[in-house]
C-alpha cells in the first residue's frame, strides 16, 4: 500500500473546486475586449506600414484610432497610431491629411518625437514642420495638494510644442482672473507657482472651483490654442487665537484725583458746621441762640471746604496716567499680536485638486 | 467755692502725675486740658426771662484704655452776670462737671454714659443744681491729618433740680473742631455747646458756651 496516497487524495480534493471556478469564470468572460481588438488593428497597420502596403495601414490605423471610451487606445499607443498614419499619408501623397494628423499628434502629446530609426527623414522633416506651426501647451499638476498661501506654493508644469508666447491666469468659473501668473516665452517647458493668494496677494480666493488658463499664441499674437486646467480650491479649517483682554479695573490706577476722599474730609466739616447752625433750634427751642454761633460754625465748614479743596478732586494724575498708558499700550501690543498670528492662519493650508486639462482651439483643428 | 477751684486745679496738675501711673499700668492713653469758655445763660424761673453771660474755666481729663476704653472728667468754674433786668439780678458763680465712660464702638464713633452736673451759687440763696445721668455719642471725622471735627448729641436719661425741687429732663450738643500737632503732644480745641434743663415745674434753663481749649498729651 502507498503511503503517500491519502496525502494525494487530499490535495486533488481541494484542487477540484479551484479548477471548477476557473472554468466557470472562463465561461462567463467575454469573447473579446474592444481594446484588444483596437490593439490588434494597430499591430495589423504597423505591419502593412512595414510592408509597404499603404492603403491597407491607413484603414488599420483609423480603425484603431476610431475605437472611443473603455476600447480607445492607451495614449502611447495612440501617438503611435497617429504617427504611422502620419507617415503613411505623408507616403500616400495625401499631405493636408498627414497634416492634420500630425497636428492632431502634436496637440495629443507636443513632447512627442518620432523614433528616428523608424522613419525616413522626410516624414521627420514634415512632422518638425508641423510641429513648429502648432504652437501648444499641455500642463501637468499634482491631482490634490495643499499649500499655504504665501509661503508655498502650487506648481504646474507646462510642456511646449515649440516656441511661442504664452500667457497664464487663474481665473473663476465665469472668466473673472484672479491673479496673473504668467506672460512671455515658452520653449520646452516651463513651471508655473500659484501661491495661492488673489491678485492682492493678502489673502485666498474663497472656496470654489477654478482653471489655471494657459493661452498660445503665434508670431502673429492671435490665440490659437487655450489650455483649460480645472482647479479645485478648499479653504483648511482655521483656529483663530483669542483676543487678550484689556487691563483689568484692579490693575489700572485712576488717572483723576477721586471725588470719594474729597467728600469724606468734607463731610464732617461740613456736617458739624450745620449742627452748629440748626442745633440750637433742636435742642432748645424757642430760644434765640447767639449768632456768634455762625462764627464757629463756618469756621468748621471753610477748614473742610479747603480740606475738601486740598484733595484736588478731578486733577489729572501723570504717574497714574503713565502707568495706565504702559498697559494699555502693552495689551494694544499683545493685540495687534495676536491679529497678526491670527492673519497668518487664516492664510492656512488652502487644499487643491486639479481637474483634466482640456485644450481649446478657436479657429478650429 | 475758691475750694473747688483749687481743688479743680490741683486735679488738673496732678493729672499728668496720675497719667504715669496709668501708663506704667497698662496701655493707657492720657490727656489733659484746659479750657476758658464763654457762656451765656437763659433762665425762666417763671414767666420771666433772664439771661446771664461770663467766662468759665474748665480742666478736663481723658484717659484711654486701648482701642475701646475711654472716661472722661471735666470740671469748671466760673461767674455770670445778669445782661438784662434792671436791677440787675445778683451775679451767680457757675460750677459744672462731668464724670463719663466710653466706648468706641468706630473708631470714629464713641458712646458715653455718666452724670452730668451744674450747679448756680447765689449768695444768700441755696443752691440750684441740675443733675442729669445722661448718654451721649462723639462722632468725629479727619479733615486734615491731626485736624478733626466733632459733633456730640446728649440727652438726660433721668434728672433733677434742687431749686424748686423736681425732677427734670434735659438734652445738649456740642460741635467744633479740634486740632492735634503732629510733632509735639499738643492739642487745641474750638467748639460751640447747647444744652437746655427743663424741671417739671416749669423752669427752664439754656446754655450757650463758645469754648477755647488747650491741652496736652503726657502718655501716648
Amino acid at each position: 500500500m502507498d503511503p503517500h496516497r491519502p496525502e494525494t487524495d487530499r490535495r486533488m480534493k481541494r484542487a477540484l473546486p479551484l479548477l471548477a471556478a476557473l472554468w466557470l469564470a472562463a465561461l462567463a468572460a467575454p469573447p473579446a475586449a474592444p481594446a484588444q481588438t483596437a490593439a490588434a488593428a494597430l499591430a495589423q497597420g504597423v505591419r502593412a506600414y512595414d510592408d509597404l502596403e499603404f492603403d491597407a495601414a491607413a484603414g488599420l490605423l483609423r480603425r484603431a484610432l476610431a475605437a472611443e471610451g473603455a476600447a480607445a487606445l492607451p495614449p502611447a499607443d495612440a501617438a503611435r497610431a497617429l504617427i504611422y498614419l502620419a507617415a503613411t499619408e505623408f507616403l500616400r501623397e495625401r499631405p493636408d491629411s498627414a497634416r492634420a494628423v500630425a497636428r492632431r499628434l502634436v496637440l495629443a502629446n507636443p513632447r512627442f518625437r518620432p523614433d528616428e530609426l523608424v522613419f525616413p527623414p522626410q516624414v521627420l522633416t514634415f512632422y518638425e514642420e508641423v510641429r513648429r506651426t502648432t504652437p501648444a501647451v499641455i500642463a501637468r499638476a499634482p491631482a490634490d495638494t495643499a499649500i499655504r498661501p504665501g509661503t508655498e506654493a502650487l506648481a504646474v508644469r507646462l510642456y511646449a510644442s515649440t516656441f511661442h508666447d504664452v500667457t497664464a491666469t487663474l481665473a473663476t468659473e465665469d472668466g473673472r482672473v484672479v491673479r496673473n501668473l504668467y506672460t512671455g516665452p515658452i520653449s520646452d517647458s516651463l513651471d508655473l507657482h500659484w501661491n495661492g493668494l488673489d491678485s492682492t496677494g493678502t489673502g485666498s480666493p474663497p472656496n470654489g472651483r477654478y482653471a489655471i488658463t494657459v493661452t498660445s499664441r503665434d508670431r502673429g499674437r492671435r490665440v490659437v490654442r487655450i489650455l483649460r486646467l480645472p482647479l479645485e480650491v478648499v479653504q483648511g479649517r482655521v483656529d483663530t487665537l483669542p483676543y487678550p483682554a484689556p487691563p483689568a479695573d484692579s490693575l489700572l490706577l485712576p488717572e483723576r484725583q477721586p471725588l470719594g476722599p474729597a467728600l469724606r474730609v468734607l463731610a464732617p466739616g461740613a456736617i458739624a458746621g450745620l449742627a452748629i447752625a440748626v442745633l440750637p433750634s433742636v435742642v432748645a427751642r424757642n430760644e434765640d441762640a447767639s449768632g456768634a454761633r455762625f462764627a464757629v460754625g463756618g469756621t468748621v465748614t471753610i477748614v473742610g471746604i479747603v480740606a475738601f479743596l486740598s484733595h484736588h478732586p478731578g486733577r489729572s494724575i501723570p504717574g497714574n496716567a503713565a502707568h495706565n498708558q504702559t498697559l494699555r499700550d502693552a495689551w494694544r501690543r499683545e493685540v495687534a499680536e495676536v491679529a497678526r498670528r491670527n492673519a497668518e492662519r487664516a492664510r492656512g493650508m488652502v487644499g487643491i485638486r486639479a481637474g483634466a486639462p482640456v485644450l481649446l482651439t478657436p479657429e478650429g483643428p | 467755692m475758691s475750694r473747688a477751684l483749687v481743688i479743680a486745679w490741683a486735679a488738673a496738675l496732678s493729672a499728668p502725675a496720675l497719667a504715669v501711673q496709668l501708663h506704667a499700668q497698662a496701655r493707657w492713653e492720657v490727656s489733659v486740658g484746659a479750657s476758658g469758655a464763654q457762656e451765656i445763660v437763659r433762665s425762666r424761673p417763671d414767666t420771666t426771662r433772664e439771661r446771664r453771660s461770663g467766662l468759665v474755666f474748665t480742666g478736663e481729663a481723658v484717659a484711654t484704655r486701648g482701642r475701646r476704653l475711654v472716661a472722661r472728667v471735666r470740671y469748671g468754674q466760673g461767674r455770670v452776670t445778669a445782661d438784662t433786668g434792671t436791677p440787675p439780678s445778683p451775679r451767680r458763680n457757675v460750677v459744672e462737671g462731668e464724670a463719663l465712660f466710653g466706648y468706641k464702638v468706630r473708631p470714629w464713633l464713641t458712646l458715653w454714659v455718666g452724670p452730668h452736673a451744674r450747679t448756680f451759687v447765689v449768695t444768700g440763696l441755696s443752691d440750684r443744681r441740675w443733675l442729669f445721668w445722661s448718654g451721649r455719642a462723639t462722632a468725629r471725622g479727619g479733615l486734615f491729618p491731626g485736624v478733626e471735627s466733632f459733633l456730640e448729641l446728649w440727652q438726660g436719661f433721668t434728672g433733677t433740680l434742687s431749686r424748686p425741687a423736681g425732677s427734670a429732663s434735659g438734652g445738649g450738643a456740642e460741635a467744633g473742631l479740634e486740632l492735634r500737632l503732629a510733632r509735639r503732644p499738643l492739642w487745641a480745641r474750638l467748639g460751640y455747646r447747647i444744652e437746655q434743663g427743663r424741671a417739671n415745674g416749669g423752669p427752664r434753663e439754656t446754655v450757650e458756651a463758645f469754648t477755647l481749649t488747650v491741652g496736652y498729651v503726657p502718655l501716648r
